[in-house]
Order: structure tokens, then C-alpha cells, then sequence
């Protein structure tokens, strides 16, 4: 073994003891986290990272993430090269054709040189973006996460750059190294290198040694910036949530004593949700999807989870040290995460969407935001009443909770009390109860039904608010409260299914009721009206031409993957034309309402529903269709500001009802 | 400092409210209850002051009402307040004012106090009566309808404003002293969880008339409420419609000539 792979030696297992130990800092950082049951259904989890890391699925939704695919597959062929190198320095004569055949080393010392070229033109483009184009998505007012994103690019150029530049020399010294067909680029470099008239074993050993050097500095400096992801990603995509998205964690209550419920302090969160914190490659796919961040209001969600990091690694010493958990805590509002952040989230969830290793915004967004309520009862002032008018009168208006079937007026509806034993329930919800346009909607709703010949009841006055809007307001314990309460309701009759138009309710039964021991199947008004078309017992006539495009609710579209049933209700009317949104289904923009957002002042920035509106505006169409009554509403208020009165709004189940009327004779 | 604040259990603004059939009261079936609202001005003021005062102040809600009110009281105790004297009796059912200004003064006599704050009504009956009875059954001044509210250093006096027609009037009173609070005061707080929590285990003094050493509260009745009538029914409203004036003005005419028979 000669000098140079003697130190190269010493320097490789001090730099990987390093590692070792930063790794295990990080995992003994994790540990600090509340623990947080992630672990069975391995099948779909190794599948999850195969589709989701290996084939970058999400990463690939947008064109720039191509950039990444080829960096990331670079990063790996060309640290295994780097490993036969370092290796081969230390140990002279070794080489992975040894171990694995000529074939494969050449396959691997191809994909290396071939993907070198590629990494250099994806840091040209992503520099190019960073620069010249900047895009919104990469915006960040911390200077620090620029410098460190840019010198990261930087210097992965110039690690491939000394990559040829060894492999080239190497080829220079000793032309029968590696074949031409194996190592089509370095050849050339080797031809470039030819004429520089440099003395090759020198120039090859700088080479090497300075690429090395670089790793190592990676190695060491990676856990610490953005890049920690490369760490934080994988495990990430494996723990992630495989049940339905955005399901909050259910509190416990059972402790009388306890003086603090929610969270103020980052070690309050999951070990899940600080890992979340090392997944983050700051990518900013959340930002630009998030309708407060682009409607210019302080909120983030790629700030949010930036700014936690900073703030988790700032804190990791106290963290870790034997007795830190006696120290004062610093609080995570307002220094880390602010107030007005926080109020502004409307849960869409379009952030959890877009997010690549698959981070979690909302619950964290919530667990602060019931810190705020539960503990410091702190909150935008609009908010009391809403909480008081869901504790006495069941329903966030301040009405009287004893009008809430008075929609019904004189049309013939069953009440479960009298009934008690029926097929569908149908959940009116707040909405439906009180609005004046929610009413409409109901009534709707019932004539379809009615029309249909559904034995169907509702639960008039016994029904109160689900909760959905308590709980995502961070008042957990008045959601609860109204689960409960909702919950000892359902049991006292028999039906077979729960349907609703509301997509908050149909959220909060389908997967949030079930947290609490109550499960029963739950349709949304457009799935199962959509049944009731095919079976034949709505038909649709038509009505006068018009033009509409479906708007997805986020609890909906996203949430509950109930996309195509709207839009085939729509298809089954004839003369009705359908645009679309270009943002839609999945990935489609909020319109405002969303996690108590219907109920607080939208001071900040510009309206969120007047930025869909105008994205409506732009497809020509006069009809928005809708299937949730909180986005009826804030399309009606947008159209207002717009002064655009002349487009109507429908739920699904008004357009459909006067189509049917359309034929006398029923159905 | 003895802080006292008065609660009264009141129907919830939006309920329906529907006479009984023998006008005697309402139905309460189906009628939710809540702290009636300037009440809970006095609740907040009083706990501001105990924040303000610190040492060894204390704030006391009394009530007197039914069983049920102790979900109200519990509410108050949720927001702050340190504990609670419930007088609850079947024979104060059919409370009237002076009564329960007596009932409310023994009370509170017995706790002792420096301040008393109340609603400047109950949301119910809006009889504005009960602080100005006890006022004079304490003999102590009374500042009613205030809008804000300001302890002198020294703890024996305060200054308050009182809105009237066409400004504010700013009063200095002694302590101790009954003040009846105004919407505008103060933003009651919502009470925490912890709050919840910890009013489980407060304690709330639930005492009959005997308690008081008030045997017989009915001889004491000063006013009697003979019957509640519902309100009678407003006539309909009717829209004339119509872009053109001329027209509708005639139709306007001939309703009023032909149906109101006004003209
Ligand atoms: C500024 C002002 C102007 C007025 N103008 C007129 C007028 O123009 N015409 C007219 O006819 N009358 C007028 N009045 C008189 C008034 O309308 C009523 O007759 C009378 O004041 C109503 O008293 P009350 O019993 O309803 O008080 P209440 O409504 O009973 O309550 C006042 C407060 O006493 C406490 N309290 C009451 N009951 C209880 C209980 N059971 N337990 C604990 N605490 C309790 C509460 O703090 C409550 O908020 C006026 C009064 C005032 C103060
Ligand atoms: S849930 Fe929606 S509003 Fe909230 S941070 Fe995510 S994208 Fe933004
Ligand atoms: S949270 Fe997800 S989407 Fe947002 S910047 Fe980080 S990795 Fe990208």
C-alpha cells in the first residue's frame, strides 16, 4: 500500500466515522419525537420508495423535476464508480471487475460517463433556473438556503468535471484501462487532455484527490444543509402515510391535569414528523401550489418546513444533551412559525400533493394551531363566535340550532325519528341547514331522491355540526365534542349509508368518525346520484345549451379521489357542454373556504376565491359547478367582487334536478 | 380584593322562544342556555382586575338559578374564576327582581367583597332592575352600563366610563361599589382547555334559602308577572316590482287603496 493510500486511507474511515456519528446524531434527534405508529404494510412501503424514489414519479410531475431524475441516478452510478476508486487508491490493483465480471463493470463505467454529461447539462439548466429564470416555486427570503443550494450545484459541476478528469488521464496513462465503449466521454477527454501537456500521474492523482476530498466534505456537510434530504427522502417515502391523506391524529383528553395540549416545542412532534423535516429537498413544488403563498398572504408551507428544520437543528444540542429536557424550551410561535402563517393555512392539502418525499403539512399546520386554541386560547378574534355558535347551536351561524330543518318548508321529508329504520341518511350539514344557497342544494337533493324513490330520512334537529371545521380549526376538543354527540345519534337508527353534499362531512365520516369507533359506508351526493342515473331511476333530459366547468373541492377532488363522478352526472346531461379548470381533480386550487378559512377576515394579500374565479374567467363558460356548499359560496362572493352576476353557480344536484324536470313523467 | 361577578342563566339569544300554554313562562324544551351576555363582560372585567390586582384577589361567581345553571357556572369558573356561590331553591323559581337582589345580597354579604360587576341586563327579561336593588340593599354606589373600567394604584377607587346619548360620561366611584357592564367593555376570553380542565375541580357552594338564613323568600315579592302573551304577528310585507316608476306607483295606489285600505 503506498503513502497516498495510506492517508487516503485514514482520511476515509475518519470522514466515514464522521458520518457515522452525524447519522446517529440525526437518529438519536428523531428518538426525541413522540413516537408514532408508521410500520407494517412493507409490501406497499418498498413499493412506495420503488415508484417514488427509484422512478421519481412525483418528482417527474413537472418538467424540471427530469433535471433531478438525472442527478439522482447520477449520484448513485457515479458514487459507486467513486467507491471502485477510492478503493482502488487504497488498495492498489482492486476493482469491482473482480467481483462482478467485465460486463457489468462495463455497464456501470458507462451509465458513470453517460450520466456525468447528463448531471452537467441538468446543473446548467437548474442554474439557468436559479438565476436567470427564477421561478416563484424557488423563492426563499432565507439568503442562507440560496448560498447553500447554489454551492451544492457548484460543486457537483466540478466533481464531475475532476470525475473526467481522472478517468481521462487515467485513460491517457494506460490507454487499455477502460474500453472506448465503456467509457465514451472520458475517451474524449482523454483526447481533449492529450494536448495540455501535463504530467499525467500528478495530474491524475490532483484529480482524484481533490474529487475525493470533496465527497468527503459532502459527506460531512450534507447533514446540515438542504441536502440532508438525500438522507431524509428515502426513509421518508417509506414511512409515509398510506392511509387516506390528511387524517388528523386524534386527541386524548383522558388527563385532567394536563396543562398543555397541541404543540409549541419541536420535540412535541412525531419521530415522523421530524423526519419530514430531513425530507424536505426544498424544491418548493408546495409553495407554488399553496393558494395563501399565491395570493400573497405570510404563509408557506415550504417556509414552514424550512424554517422548523433550521429551528430543530438549532435546538439539537439542548436536545441531546443528558439532562436538556430541564431547560426552558424555546417556543416554536412566533420565532420559527408565526401566528398569521398559521391562520392562514385552508388545509388543502395542495402542498401534501405536490410534495415528492411526501411530507406532511397539514397535521403539523394543526398540531400548532391547537396549541394556540387549546392551550392559549390565541386566535383570530372572528373565530370565538364560530366556536360558541358550534357549542350552542350545533352549527358555526349564529342560528338558532331549532331552525336548523326549517329548509324543508312544507316539502314531505322523513325525519329519522320517525322513521327509524331507512336506507340512506341524508346529512344535511350546516350548510345545507342554514345557507340560503345550501338550502337550495338540499332541497335539490331531496327532490332527486324523492324523484328516484330512495328510502331516505334526516335527522332534522338531532343533527349537529360534524366537527370537520372545529377540528381543522385546532379546536379538537369541541370537535370531539360534536363526534360524539353526531355519533350517539347514528347508533339510535338503522340505514345502510350516510350520504352527503358536503365533501367536509363526507371527509370527516368516511375516514375521521371511524377514529372514533363509528363506520358506516359514506357516499357523496354525486356518487350516489350518479347510481341512481345508471340504474334508470333518474333520467336526464336536458336542459337549455350552456357551457360549465366543475370545480373540485380540495375535500373532494384531492382528499377522497372523487373527481369523475361529478363530471359524469355533468356528461349525462344533454346540451351541456364541460370546460375544464386548468388547475383540476387531484391537483386542483382551493377555493378559500377550507380549514376554518370560511369563518376568519382574509385581510392579507389578495381573495383566494376571486384567483379562481379569474382562472374560471379565462374559459369562456357560464356555468360553475360545484359540489360542495363552502365553495358555492366563495364562487358567489367572487363573482360578486368580479362584478360577473351573469355566471351562475349550480351544485351538481340543482343542474341535475332541472334536467330531469325536464320529463313529466317520472323518473 | 374580593371580586364578585354576577351570573345569570339565560335562553341563548337564537333560541326560539315559545310561551307556555298557560303564560306563566316559556317552553324550555328545546331551548338552549347560555351565560346571559353581559354577564360575560362582567366575568372578563373581573378576572382582568384579579390579573391586574395579583396577590391574593379572588373572583367569586354567584348565581342564582335552577340545577342546570351550574354548566354556566362551570363555563365562568372555565374562563378564570376562582370558585362560586350557586343558590339554588325550588321556592326562587318564579323569581322577580327584588328577590333575587335579596337572595344575590345575603350571598354575598356572607362571601364578602370589594367589587361587584354585573350585566347591565339579563338577556332574558331585560329588567336592568337587580343591580340597582342591591346596590341599595348593600349601600353601595353602582355604576351602570360601563364601558370601560380602571382601578386606581392604591386599589380603593375607579375610574369608569358609561356610554349615554350622544358621548361618554367618565365617572369616579369608591370601592367597594356595583358595576353593571356594557357590550364594549371587554372581549370575554375563550376559556382553555386547561381551564376546562382545572373548573372540574373548583368548588361551587350549591346553597338553598335555609343557607342564607332566608326562610321565606315568596313573602318578599314585590311584583308579580301575570301573563306572557306571544307578540302578535306582523303583517306581510309585499314588494312592488317593476323597472318602470309610473306603473309601479299605481299599483303601489291601489294596494294601498284596495288592500291596506289605507287610502
Ligand atoms: C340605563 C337604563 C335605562 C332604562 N330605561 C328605561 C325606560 O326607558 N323605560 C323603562 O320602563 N325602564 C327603563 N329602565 C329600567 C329597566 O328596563 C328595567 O326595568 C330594569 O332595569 C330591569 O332589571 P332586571 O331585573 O332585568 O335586571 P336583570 O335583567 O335581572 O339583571 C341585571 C344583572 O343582574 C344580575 N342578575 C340578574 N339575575 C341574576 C341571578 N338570578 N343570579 C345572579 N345574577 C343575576 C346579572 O348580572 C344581570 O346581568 C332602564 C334601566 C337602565 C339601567
Ligand atoms: S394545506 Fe393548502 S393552504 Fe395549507 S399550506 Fe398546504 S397548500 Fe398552503
Ligand atoms: S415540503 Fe415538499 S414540496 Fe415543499 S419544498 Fe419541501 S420537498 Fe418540496
Amino acid at each position: 500500500m503506498a503513502i497516498q493510500g495510506i492517508i487516503l486511507l485514514v482520511i476515509f474511515v475518519a470522514v466515514l466515522a464522521a458520518f457515522g456519528y452525524i447519522v446517529r446524531l440525526l437518529y438519536r434527534l428523531l428518538r426525541k419525537g413522540v413516537d408514532e405508529d408508521r410500520f407494517g404494510q412493507w409490501a406497499q412501503r418498498v413499493n412506495s420508495v420503488v415508484v417514488f424514489v427509484g422512478a421519481q414519479a412525483r418528482v417527474l410531475a413537472q418538467p424540471a423535476g427530469i433535471g433531478h431524475f438525472l442527478i439522482f441516478w447520477g449520484f448513485i452510478f457515479i458514487t459507486l464508480g467513486t467507491i471502485e476508486h477510492i478503493l482502488g487508491m487504497i488498495f492498489p490493483g482492486f476493482g469491482f471487475e473482480q467481483i462482478f465480471g467485465t460486463k457489468a463493470t462495463g455497464a456501470l463505467s458507462w451509465l458513470q460517463d453517460v450520466f456525468g454529461i447528463l448531471v452537467i447539462g441538468s446543473i446548467i439548466v437548474a442554474l439557468f433556473r436559479r438565476f436567470i429564470l427564477k421561478p416563484e416555486r424557488l423563492k426563499i427570503d432565507d439568503p442562507k438556503a440560496r448560498r447553500e443550494a447554489t454551492l451544492i450545484l457548484g460543486l457537483i459541476f466540478v466533481l464531475i468535471l475532476l470525475m473526467y478528469g481522472f478517468r481521462g488521464t487515467a485513460i491517457l496513462m494506460d490507454p487499455g484501462e477502460v474500453s472506448r465503449a465503456a467509457a465514451p466521454l472520458s475517451h474524449y477527454a482523454a483526447r481533449l487532455m492529450s494536448g495540455w501537456g501535463m504530467n499525467l500521474p500528478i495530474a491524475n492523482g490532483i484529480f482524484a484527490w481533490i474529487h475525493h476530498l470533496i465527497i468527503f466534505f459532502f459527506l460531512i456537510y450534507i447533514p446540515f444543509s438542504k441536502h440532508i434530504h438525500i438522507l431524509g427522502a428515502i426513509p421518508n417515502v417509506f414511512f409515509r402515510n398510506l392511509g387516506p391523506m390528511g387524517t388528523l391524529s386524534r386527541m386524548d383528553f383522558e388527563d385532567e391535569s394536563a396543562e398543555k395540549f397541541g404543540i409549541s416545542e419541536i420535540q412535541e412532534f412525531t419521530w415522523k414528523q421530524l423526519l419530514d423535516l430531513y425530507a424536505c429537498t426544498e424544491c418548493g413544488r408546495c409553495q407554488v401550489a399553496c393558494p395563501a403563498y399565491l395570493t400573497e398572504k405570510p404563509l408557506s408551507p415550504f417556509r414552514v418546513i424550512h424554517n422548523l428544520r433550521g429551528h430543530l437543528m438549532d435546538e439539537r444540542k439542548r436536545l441531546l444533551s443528558a439532562g436538556g429536557d430541564g431547560d426552558a424550551s424555546p417556543q416554536i410561535i412566533p420565532e420559527t412559525v408565526t401566528e398569521d402563517e398559521l391562520w392562514a393555512c385552508t388545509t388543502c392539502g395542495a402542498c401534501m400533493q405536490e410534495c415528492p418525499p411526501f411530507i406532511e403539512h397539514v397535521q403539523k399546520i394543526v398540531d400548532l394551531r391547537r396549541f394556540l386554541v387549546l392551550t392559549e386560547s390565541r386566535f383570530p378574534s372572528e373565530m370565538q363566535p364560530v366556536f360558541k355558535n358550534m357549542e350552542v347551536n350545533y352549527n358555526p351561524w349564529a342560528l338558532g340550532y331549532a331552525s336548523r330543518a326549517d329548509w324543508v318548508g312544507d316539502m314531505p321529508v322523513p325525519l329519522a325519528a320517525e322513521k327509524k329504520s331507512f336506507d340512506v341518511l341524508y346529512w344535511v350539514g350546516c350548510a345545507g341547514s342554514f345557507d340560503a344557497r345550501g338550502q337550495d342544494v338540499s332541497r335539490a337533493v331531496v327532490g332527486l331522491l324523492q324523484r328516484a324513490g330512495v328510502d331516505f330520512a334526516i335527522l332534522g334537529t338531532e343533527e349537529m355540526c360534524c366537527g370537520e371545521t372545529a377540528r381543522r380549526m385546532g379546536n379538537e376538543y369541541l370537535a370531539q365534542t360534536l363526534i360524539e354527540s353526531n355519533i350517539e345519534t347514528f347508533k339510535k337508527y338503522e340505514f345502510k349509508m350516510l350520504v352527503t353534499a358536503c365533501p367536509h362531512g363526507l371527509n370527516s365520516f368516511r375516514v375521521e368518525y371511524p377514529q372514533f369507533g363509528y363506520e358506516i359506508p359514506v357516499l357523496h351526493h354525486s356518487e350516489f346520484l350518479l347510481d341512481l342515473i345508471r340504474s334508470g331511476k333518474l333520467r336526464a333530459d336536458g336542459i337549455e345549451k350552456a357551457r360549465g366547468a366543475y370545480h373540485d373541492s380540495c375535500y373532494l377532488g384531492r382528499y377522497n379521489g372523487i373527481a369523475s363522478q361529478p363530471r359524469d352526472i355533468l356528461r349525462h346531461i344533454p346540451r351541456l357542454g364541460l370546460a375544464e379548470f386548468p388547475r383540476r381533480e387531484k391537483r386542483s386550487f382551493c377555493c378559500g373556504a377550507g380549514g376554518g378559512r370560511m369563518w376568519m377576515e382574509e385581510t392579507l394579500g389578495t381573495r383566494i376565491n376571486e384567483a379562481r374565479v379569474e382562472e374560471f374567467l379565462g374559459l369562456g363558460a357560464d356555468h360553475i359547478f360545484v359540489a360542495c356548499p363552502f365553495c358555492m359560496t366563495m364562487f358567489e362572493d367572487g363573482l360578486k367582487a368580479k362584478e360577473r352576476e351573469d355566471i351562475k353557480v349550480l351544485d351538481i344536484a340543482e343542474i341535475l334536478l332541472a334536467a330531469c324536470k325536464t320529463n313529466t313523467d317520472s323518473p | 380584593m374580593k371580586i364578585i361577578t354576577l351570573l345569570k342563566r339565560a335562553p341563548d339569544t337564537e333560541a326560539r322562544i315559545l310561551i307556555n300554554r298557560e303564560g306563566t313562562g316559556i317552553q324550555e324544551e328545546g331551548v338552549k342556555f347560555v351565560i346571559s351576555t353581559y354577564d360575560e363582560y362582567a366575568v372578563e372585567e373581573g378576572l382582568r382586575l384579579k390579573e391586574k390586582m395579583g396577590g391574593d384577589s379572588k373572583v367569586t361567581v354567584v348565581c342564582v338559578g335552577p340545577e342546570e345553571a351550574t354548566e354556566m357556572i362551570r363555563t365562568a369558573l372555565a374562563m378564570g374564576a376562582d370558585d362560586a356561590v350557586h343558590i339554588c331553591d325550588p321556592a326562587i323559581k318564579e323569581s322577580e327582581p327584588f328577590i333575587t337582589a335579596a337572595v344575590l345580597a345575603k350571598a354575598i354579604k356572607d362571601n364578602g367583597f370589594d367589587i361587584i360587576f354585573c350585566g347591565k341586563q339579563a338577556i332574558d327579561d331585560d329588567m336592568a332592575q337587580v343591580q340597582s336593588i342591591l346596590a341599595e340593599m348593600l349601600d353601595i354606589p353602582q355604576v351602570n352600563v360601563a364601558t370601560s373600567f380602571e382601578i386606581s394604584e392604591s386599589g380603593d377607587k375607579a375610574v369608569l366610563r358609561r356610554r349615554i346619548e350622544g358621548g361618554d360620561e367618565k365617572v369616579e366611584t369608591q370601592l367597594p361599589v356595583i358595576i353593571s357592564c356594557e357590550k364594549g367593555l371587554n372581549e370575554p376570553r375563550y376559556a382553555s382547555l386547561p381551564g376546562i380542565m382545572k373548573a372540574k375541580k373548583k368548588e361551587i357552594r350549591t346553597k338553598a334559602l335555609a343557607d342564607l338564613g332566608m326562610a321565606d323568600a315568596q313573602g318578599e315579592i314585590r311584583s308579580k308577572i301575570l301573563k306572557w302573551l306571544p307578540i302578535p304577528k306582523g303583517g306581510e310585507c309585499k314588494v312592488v316590482e317593476g323597472e318602470d316608476v309610473p306603473t309601479a306607483v299605481k299599483e303601489l295606489v291601489r294596494l294601498l287603496r284596495e288592500e291596506a285600505k289605507a287610502l
